[in-house]
């Protein structure tokens, strides 16, 4: 029995709010944001590994959705200041599935609302993710009419089975066929994503899928270590048992075969999961990482802003309702806030093979605390000791031994930006 | 004044709460405005879990017309809101007289998990009646067997209430012939409500008026009055509930607690209607709170009588039987690698203002070699155990590292001259050498489940398993029985719910009773860890099982203790001999190789959460053991 004066809600509903911080109205050219994420929620299927916000479409939304996306691009572009936008990225979910005349709205609208003069000259990247037997020459042609240089293209494996046990439903020979139909279409960049460790899977088996990728001559290649995320399908049949995950072993064999076979073919690790040849690097996600600005459009989609992160609403009926002047709702805002800003540019940066600027970032710390670039510094120290780091000229990288325990150095790192 | 004391009862989830919260509103003590779910779960566990863990007494005012038909009977009287807060009664009591007869009800809303038995029995000593509340689409289950016979126990008049009748799968008829078969109820005497819908309660509230009878006058002038429970409250102390049973006391009277013979002046009187409402005084036959400046619950013992010290009473009433404390578990304070966290008075401090507010668990200080210092607990049950745990953390502040719950055990020894000596232990690391032991004696329960037809089998087998023996089956209705085992509660501490649940679709109900303790073939395992013995995760457990019980742990300590940078020999054994072994393997690889985009957020936070995580980690030697790795031993799945 309690003192019955106090009684407190405690189940609150946690409703978006609208973006105080992205404006209407064009920012100063410094601040304008030079990168644009968009979202497109749907799947023909959901693959069982996958934690992405995405929905297979019973009700028929495509046309909704994109009238909403447009008003979202609209009312969000004046952050780019009016300036070349330098990446695009749409994602998903499997914006391959949306249909030809949606597409045709939404490059449209694009062209309308943001300066895409640098992809229509190449020198800006505009990247559209495609599942392999979606990306029909129709629809890869419509892409590069509307300036798309640059597509990525799920195949995960090239082994039936395995792309069985991840319930991914497309066939492995249509990854040849869509490439080639991208490079008939004039779209000269080409990245694959690749999935390891799969539960039965060998180190022979990903082999072959790593020839299979090389095969095909892309500049760009992904290759994600299988991750069981809370909530997915996967981790479910784990905890029920169906199989065995792989052993952490394999793992941490197969994570470093991968770099050796794909830097003999000449690409290279840029990033914790990433490999290109020079100068095919993804430029949209190294923005991410080297903490650049960036707008974000559809649901779930995340965004960084004037020191603001936040994320779309990642519930479609939500994203189609909420329209705040042709905003959206949002979730997880975090306002400016050195030290997480900090912490973030160090978690990210310390994954990229280029690494980090130190003295940018011991004076980062040091503006906030002493103690945090005294422990920042000795983190570093510490890593670069045991050889997991090391200083390249005025930047502090991981060495390959180093991208195996990447998540634990993050973790120091960012237990330092915690002190004083 | 007519005055009505009653409890309600029930198998959990069947509706208490949410029935209270229609008696509140019914009565207008709580506006529409103020209306919230199970309104009286007030603690922010009780609210996220749903489920109530203290009993809640609250006093509304009620016109009825004796033995009104029901289209005469009214409830809702459309006061307005009173902004001031001030007692909400009033409204039934400004009435016309014509409408009735001014009633005040006191009433406890009661927990149904078995674990908080204690907390129901309680409430019943303060009562004259209860409410037996069945859910109409579940039936008659185990709780409910066990707190209608402790109601009647207590003599009181129970009205038999059949809930939810607003769900289409409702079967109040089918309901009501149960509780006509199990326990003896005439079928047409249920009173059929929905605590959703507010349906059926003009009629509830007239039975509870005419049927429930008023509490009995006084026997002597003398006050006496039955501290029913008593909580701590940081501004005010403790705050005594009462029910007073003879004579009356007021504000500024000096009282004495009769068994503990301490004295107190009343600084104030109350009742909650819910909300905490002053009066002067307190007279026989009432319910209401009493605050006195009393600094510590270890200045008030619960179920002691309350007189005047002036003109105290010759007898005091007949008080509670002390809950008992079935399962054991250390509590240390959890530090991170650096040896950073909570300390032991910081835990100290947490667990006895706790204790002020739950007197059912008990605590002791103790020190262990791998994890320092810390307390060993008694619990009434799991879920208790699990509900001080997140009480700690949550009110005092402090992250505690948790060891795998044992039951007591009696333990014979023969001395020197070849006595014999008997012990209680809580504690496997407490146990003598295996050389002078005689016997080993453990608590065994009288387990009733109720259970679909079809699945007595599967529960036969699983009791067996648990080396329980059968005894008695009776039958419910068409298509459940009740079955009745003895088990050793060691048995089923751990598991044994969830797999009873597992196994009957979430149908079964269980309910056990501590009946007595008996000797078995019980062995010490020991667990290594690095070559040194962990006290606090050895186990006492059959011999039979001992092998395999080593090797599950084992293997679950494989699972959760993380690498290090050095190779982790796991091992078990009895006496010295080691009967199984695993080892960890020393890490190579902490990263996740993921697509994460542009959700930075999301991975500074899951970075953050294992940083965090790293916080409950004990170290033992050079190996860091993470908490979840002391409750291994739960876990008896095989993998
Ligand atoms: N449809 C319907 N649902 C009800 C009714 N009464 C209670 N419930 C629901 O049943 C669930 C359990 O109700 P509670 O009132 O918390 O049950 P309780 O008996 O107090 O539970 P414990 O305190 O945990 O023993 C809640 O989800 C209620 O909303 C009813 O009459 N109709
Ligand atoms: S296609 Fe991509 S986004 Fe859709 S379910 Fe599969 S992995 Fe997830
Ligand atoms: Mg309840």
């Amino acid at each position: 029995m309690q003192d019955h004066t106090e009684l407190r809600v405690i189940r609150q509903r946690p409703s978006g709010t609208s973006r105080p911080f992205l404006g209407s109205s064009p920012p100063l050219e410094s601040a304008a944001a030079r990168s644009l994420y968009i979202h497109i929620p749907f799947c023909s299927h959901k693959c069982h590994y996958c934690d992405f916000y995405s929905i297979v479409d019973t009700r028929d939304r495509q046309s909704r959705f994109t009238k909403r996306l447009i008003r979202e691009l609209r009312a969000i572009a004046p952050n780019a200041g009016g300036l070349p936008l330098r990446t695009l990225f749409i994602g998903g979910g499997t914006p391959s599935l949306l249909g030809l005349d949606h597409w045709e709205d939404l490059l449209e609208t694009l062209r309308e609302s943001f300066d895409l003069q640098e992809m229509r000259t190449g020198v800006g990247e505009f990247t559209v993710e495609c599942n392999p037997d979606t990306a029909t020459p129709e629809l890869l042609g419509l892409l590069r009419c509307g300036y798309v240089n640059r597509v990525s293209m799920g195949a995960q494996s090239f082994h039936a089975a395995h792309l069985r046990t991840l319930e991914r439903h497309h066939d492995p020979e249509s990854v040849p066929r869509a490439i080639e139909s991208a490079r008939a279409a004039g779209i000269g960049r080409q990245s694959l994503d690749l999935i390891y460790a799969i539960p039965g899977q060998t180190l022979a088996d990903l082999d072959r899928d790593l020839d299979s990728a090389l095969a095909l001559g892309t500049e760009h290649l992904s290759a994600y270590t299988l991750t069981y995320e809370p909530g997915t399908a996967m981790t479910a049949r784990l905890s029920r048992g169906e199989f065995v995950r792989a052993e952490e072993d394999l793992e941490a064999d197969m994570f470093e075969h991968v770099a050796r076979r794909l830097s003999s073919a000449g690409l290279i690790r840029y990033e914790v999961s990433n490999f290109a040849r020079p100068g095919g690097e993804c430029r949209h996600n190294m923005a991410y990482w080297r903490q650049d600005q960036w707008l974000a459009a559809g649901p779930s989609a995340s965004g960084h802003f004037a020191g603001h992160r936040w994320k779309n609403v990642p519930r479609l009926d939500e994203y189609l309702e909420s329209d705040d002047a042709g905003f959206v709702a949002i979730v997880e805002h975090e306002p400016p806030d050195a030290r997480r800003a900090l912490g973030e540019w160090l978690m990210t940066g310390v994954r990229l093979a280029e690494g980090l600027d130190l003295d940018a970032g011991l004076a980062r710390a040091d503006e906030i605390s002493p103690t945090i670039r005294a422990d920042v510094c000795r983190v570093i120290e510490r890593y670069a000791s045991s050889s997991h780091l090391v200083r390249i000229g005025a930047r502090i990288a991981p060495t390959e031994d180093g991208f195996l325990i990447v998540d634990r150095i993050a973790r120091d790192l960012l237990r330092a930006t915690d002190a004083g | 004044m007519n005055i009505r004391n009653f409890s309600i009862i029930a198998h959990i989830d069947h509706g208490k709460s949410t029935l209270a919260d229609r008696l509140l509103q019914a009565t207008n003590a709580v506006s529409a405005r103020e209306a919230r779910e199970q309104l009286l779960d007030s603690m922010d566990l009780e609210r996220e879990r749903g489920i109530t863990i203290k009993a809640s007494a609250v006093t509304v005012m009620h016109r009825h017309k004796p033995g009104a038909t029901s289209d005469e009977l009214e409830t809702d009287y459309e006061a307005p809101v009173d902004e001031a807060g001030t007692h909400k009664t009033k409204n039934a009591a400004d009435k016309a007289d014509s409408h009735g007869d001014l009633y005040m009800l006191n009433f406890i809303d009661t927990p149904g998990h078995v674990d908080f038995t204690y907390e129901v029995s309680r409430a019943l000593k303060a009562c004259e009646g209860a409410l037996l509340v069945v859910d109409s689409t579940q039936g008659v289950q185990a709780q409910t067997v066990v707190n209608a016979y402790l109601a009647i126990n207590e003599n009181l008049t129970i009205i038999p209430v059949i809930n939810k009748i607003d769900l289409p799968s409702a079967q109040p008829d089918k309901v009501a012939q149960e509780l006509e078969q199990v326990l003896g109820f005439p079928a047409e005497e249920c009173i059929y409500v929905s605590a959703k819908t507010g349906q059926g309660l003009p009629e509830l509230l007239a039975t509870i008026c005419d049927k429930l009878p008023a509490p009995k006058p006084s026997t002597m002038p003398q006050a006496r009055g039955l501290i029913f429970d008593a909580v701590y409250d940081d501004y005010r102390g403790v705050i005594v509930y009462i029910r007073m049973f003879d004579g009356s006391i007021k504000v500024g009277d000096k009282i004495r607690m009769m068994g503990l013979g301490r004295t107190f002046q009343i600084t104030d009187l109350g009742k909650y209607t819910p909300k905490p409402n002053r009066v002067p005084s307190l007279s026989a036959g009432e319910t209401g709170y009493m605050v006195a400046a009393i600094r510590t619950l270890a200045d008030v013992r619960v179920g002691d009588t309350v007189t005047l010290d002036l003109h105290p009473a010759s007898e005091p009433l007949e008080g509670y039987q002390p809950p008992r404390q079935m399962v054991f578990c250390d509590f240390y304070p959890a530090t991170d690698e650096e040896q950073r966290g909570n300390s032991f008075e910081e835990l100290r401090e947490a667990i006895e203002k706790l204790s002020l507010n739950d007197s059912a668990f008990t605590f002791q200080a103790v020190h262990s070699e791998a994890l320092g210092f810390g307390f060993r607990c008694g619990f009434l049950g799991l879920l208790h155990m699990d509900i001080v745990q997140e009480r700690l953390e949550r009110e005092g502040g402090v992250q505690v590292v948790q060891t795998a719950p044992t039951v007591s055990y009696l333990v014979t020894t023969r001395g020197k001259g070849g006595e014999l000596v008997e012990q209680e232990i809580h504690n496997p690391a407490d146990l003598p050498d295996a050389g002078v032991i005689e016997e080993i004696k453990e608590p065994i329960c009288r387990v009733d489940l109720i259970l679909p037809k079809d699945k007595i089998g599967d529960i036969m087998k699983l009791c067996m398993e648990r080396r329980g023996i059968y005894k008695s089956q009776t039958f419910v209705s068409d298509s459940r029985e009740m079955l009745s085992f003895h088990i050793p509660l060691a048995e089923i501490i751990y598991d044994f719910y969830d797999k009873l649940k597992g196994i009957t679709s979430g149908y079964g109900t269980m309910d056990y009773e501590i009946i007595g303790y008996e000797p078995d073939r019980l062995v010490k395992v020991d667990i290594l860890i690095n070559g040194d013995p962990v006290q606090a995760l050895a186990l006492i457990t059959h011999k039979d099982k001992s092998e395999q019980r080593g090797r599950q742990i084992l293997s679950k300590l494989r699972g959760q203790i993380p690498r290090h940078q050095f190779e982790i020999p796991l091992q078990a054994a009895i006496g010295g001999k080691i009967i199984a072994r695993e080892t960890i393997k020393a890490f190579r690889k902490d990263v996740t190789a993921k697509c994460y985009g542009g959700d930075v957020s999301r991975k500074r936070k899951l970075l953050e959460k294992q940083k965090e995580g790293k916080k409950r980690m004990k170290n033992v030697g050079s190996v860091n053991i993470p908490q979840e790795a002391f409750m291994a031993v739960l876990d008896t799945s095989e993998d």
